[in-house]
């Protein structure tokens, strides 16, 4: 299978004018799929970057109405699958059935949320089908098999599949056991889109024949950190290409 | 509501995690029903809780701040002489003994004002297990104490960064370690709330307060009006009411922070404020949200009621009416600490004092005949800093001053 590559971003990281510059980047260095996290307060499930770049576009003035703006002008200068990636409280917050409509008019592909999972999902997944969106759940490798099966049972078209245990950022030497995890899942069918600690060619390479395609998030915003002089499009665009 | 396990009340509660952290919430959940009805769990629960805890705690009748608020006879349940200095220990004890159980060696928890991390720390240190405490930078300033006894007792502690500095920052910072540990260790989580079974479970735990309080009031035929607790997360008042919730009376009554005001970021009202349902660490509740559903600042001068979210169960109890919600200021808890020593030769912890407060103005409204019951859920060791430094300013940094120079010199 082809390496490809869903490329994470945050709302409004490093500020909204420059969040444009990111996803223009990501896109033209060659990602297939862009996840656009709206951030929240209380980012449980992320680590230290990405908790980082939340609080600083939280600071650069994110709302939730200018997040689909935003997703709205990127649709304008591409036509690549959008996934919204964000926690509970903003989608609940907003009323689940409202922020769905918003996300089919702003031409969103799908959502992932994962603090909503199936059995505690403010019906988004049922609501989700309906409204043609794709409802992303996310599996972690200690999911037990009957758990699996109950995921699996809403007949998601991907699934986000985390490598390993803990939270977005360290590093994953992708195993034998990461394998048959995701050999485990693709047995259902599935796309997979597999992510956490992903942030080089090699692990792309090794994950490429049994994903869709994998996931890369916390390495761009540390390239975006540590480089922050720089133009954010150059810095981007170069780290993206690197990883095909 | 009398099932041990209810995972939601009314629209609230709920396990909102992501997948990782199902699994050990899950087997948490089947190993504390197990737990529940082992004899020799209960048995080593109930030695440690008379033997280390200290309990019973006494019912006292606090005669003087009776007579100075001229109403109500006012009587203080003093959970704060429990070993640690608050109800904390009640729960700590359980899921410890749990924890052992389930063959974890290592123990995490998150702490406001330190009492919770206080209790995990000294338990762990008698049980034998690791311990790393989670705390916020700017919790950590205002109850150094704490700290440093978490400390003397073995205990790592961790200070949290990220957000506010405070208790929410710390859930989420225990939280995050948990969801890469849970194999070995295990997330002692001190307040009733977070995901399920976490409120129910904590809720059993606590509930050793109230069963006690509900035969001294048999005991010594009391004509109780009300129980007043204050309410943070709400442990101590979720344990406090609990044998009295499906009855008509007494009535029950939560105080929560009223902070410096009525603004946004003054103060931790949530029900008897702006709380706003939200989906936040893990569970559904009220919670103090900006208008566009991010969780906002809050503001108490007490670390451990400085929270914007309230136990699932309380907010379906304020909902059904069964408990009252009120609040205290920041400088109303100040002088209950105040009175409650000077008349009764008891030091309040400043989240309790908020009950005490609460109190004194509710024993005001009633007839002598009539008696009302306050929890004071922690004593005040802890807040010596805080208050010294308020009450007595000039003759306490000029002490600290010496205290340095000696020190340097």
């Amino acid at each position: 299978m082809p390496d490809r590559i869903m490329a994470h971003m945050v709302a409004f990281y490093p500020d909204r004018e420059s969040s444009i510059e990111v996803a223009r980047a990501l896109i033209d260095g060659g990602c297939n799929y862009l996840e656009v996290q709206f951030p929240f307060s209380d980012p449980t499930a992320d680590g230290a970057y990405i908790q980082k770049a939340c609080m600083r576009a939280l600071e650069k003035g994110f709302k939730v109405h200018l997040g689909f703006s935003l997703i709205s002008r990127i649709r304008k200068c591409s036509s690549i699958p959008i996934f919204i990636m964000g926690y509970a409280n903003t989608v609940f917050f907003h009323g689940v059935e409202i922020f769905l409509k918003k996300c089919v008019f702003s031409k969103v592909q799908g959502l992932i949320i994962p603090d909503l999972p199936p059995g505690y999902d403010e019906g988004i997944f049922a609501l989700g089908k309906k409204a043609g969106l794709k409802i992303i759940p996310v599996i972690a490798p200690s999911i037990k098999d009957d758990r699996l099966d109950e995921v699996m049972s809403r007949d998601p078209e991907y699934v986000y599949a985390v490598l390993r245990k803990g939270i977005t950022g360290a590093y994953t030497e992708i195993g034998e056991d990461n394998i048959s995890f995701l050999k485990k899942v693709g047995a259902y069918g599935v796309k997979i889109l597999a992510g956490f600690g992903i942030s080089e060619k090699k692990q792309v390479r090794s994950l490429s024949p049994h994903v869709h395609a994998s996931v890369v998030g916390t390495a761009f915003i540390k390239e975006i950190m540590n480089n922050h002089r720089l133009n954010p499009y150059k810095v981007i665009t170069g780290k993206m290409r690197g990883l095909l | 509501m009398e099932r041990l396990y209810n995972d939601f009340f009314g629209c609230f509660g709920g396990k909102y995690v992501a997948e990782i952290l199902r699994t050990p919430l899950d087997e948490l959940k089947h190993e504390w029903l197990e737990a529940m009805k082992s004899k020799d769990f209960k048995g080593e629960l109930d030695i440690l809780l008379t033997e280390f805890a200290g309990r019973p705690t006494p019912l006292m009748y606090a005669e003087n701040a009776t007579k100075a608020a001229g109403g109500a006879k006012i009587y203080i349940k003093l959970e704060g002489l429990a070993n640690t200095g608050a109800h904390k220990i009640n729960n700590v004890l359980g899921q410890a003994l749990l924890a052992k159980r389930m063959g974890k060696s290592r123990i995490i928890a998150e702490t406001g004002a330190g009492q919770h991390g206080f209790a995990t720390a000294a338990v762990c240190a008698k049980l034998g297990l690791e311990c790393r405490v989670y705390m916020g930078e700017i919790d950590i300033k205002r109850q150094r104490p704490n700290v440093f006894w978490m400390e003397l007792f073995g205990a790592e502690v961790e200070p949290v960064r990220g957000g506010a500095g405070t208790l929410k920052d710390a859930v989420n910072e225990a939280l995050r370690d948990w969801s890469s540990s849970f194999e070995t260790t295990h997330y002692l989580l001190g307040s009733a709330l977070g995901p399920s079974p976490y409120p129910d479970m904590v809720r059993e735990f606590q509930s050793v307060v109230g069963r006690e309080v509900e035969c001294e009031i048999k005991r010594r035929d009391l004509k109780v009006e009300a129980l007043i607790a204050c309410v943070g997360g709400g442990s101590n008042a979720i344990g406090f009411f609990y044998p009295f919730l499906n009855k008509k009376a007494p009535r029950l009554i939560g105080v929560e922070a009223g902070g410096t005001g009525n603004d946004p970021g003054e103060h931790a009202s949530r029900m008897s404020g702006e709380g706003r349902p939200g989906i936040v660490h893990g569970y559904k509740s009220l919670f103090l949200l900006d208008d566009d559903g991010q969780v906002g600042s809050t503001h108490s001068i007490s670390a451990g009621l400085d929270y914007p979210g309230i136990g699932p169960q309380l907010a379906y109890l304020g909902q059904t009416k069964r408990i009252e919600f009120t609040k205290i200021s920041d400088s109303e808890a100040l002088d209950a600490v105040q009175l409650f020593s000077k008349k009764e030769g008891i030091i309040f912890a400043l989240e309790s004092a908020h009950a005490g407060a609460e109190a004194i103005k509710f024993a005001e409204s009633l007839s002598p005949e009539k008696s009302i019951i306050v929890n004071m859920s922690g004593r005040g060791d802890k807040d010596l800093f805080i208050l010294a430094g308020i009450l007595d300013k000039n003759r306490w940094y000029s002490f600290l001053e010496e205290e340095v120079k000696g020190n340097a010199g």
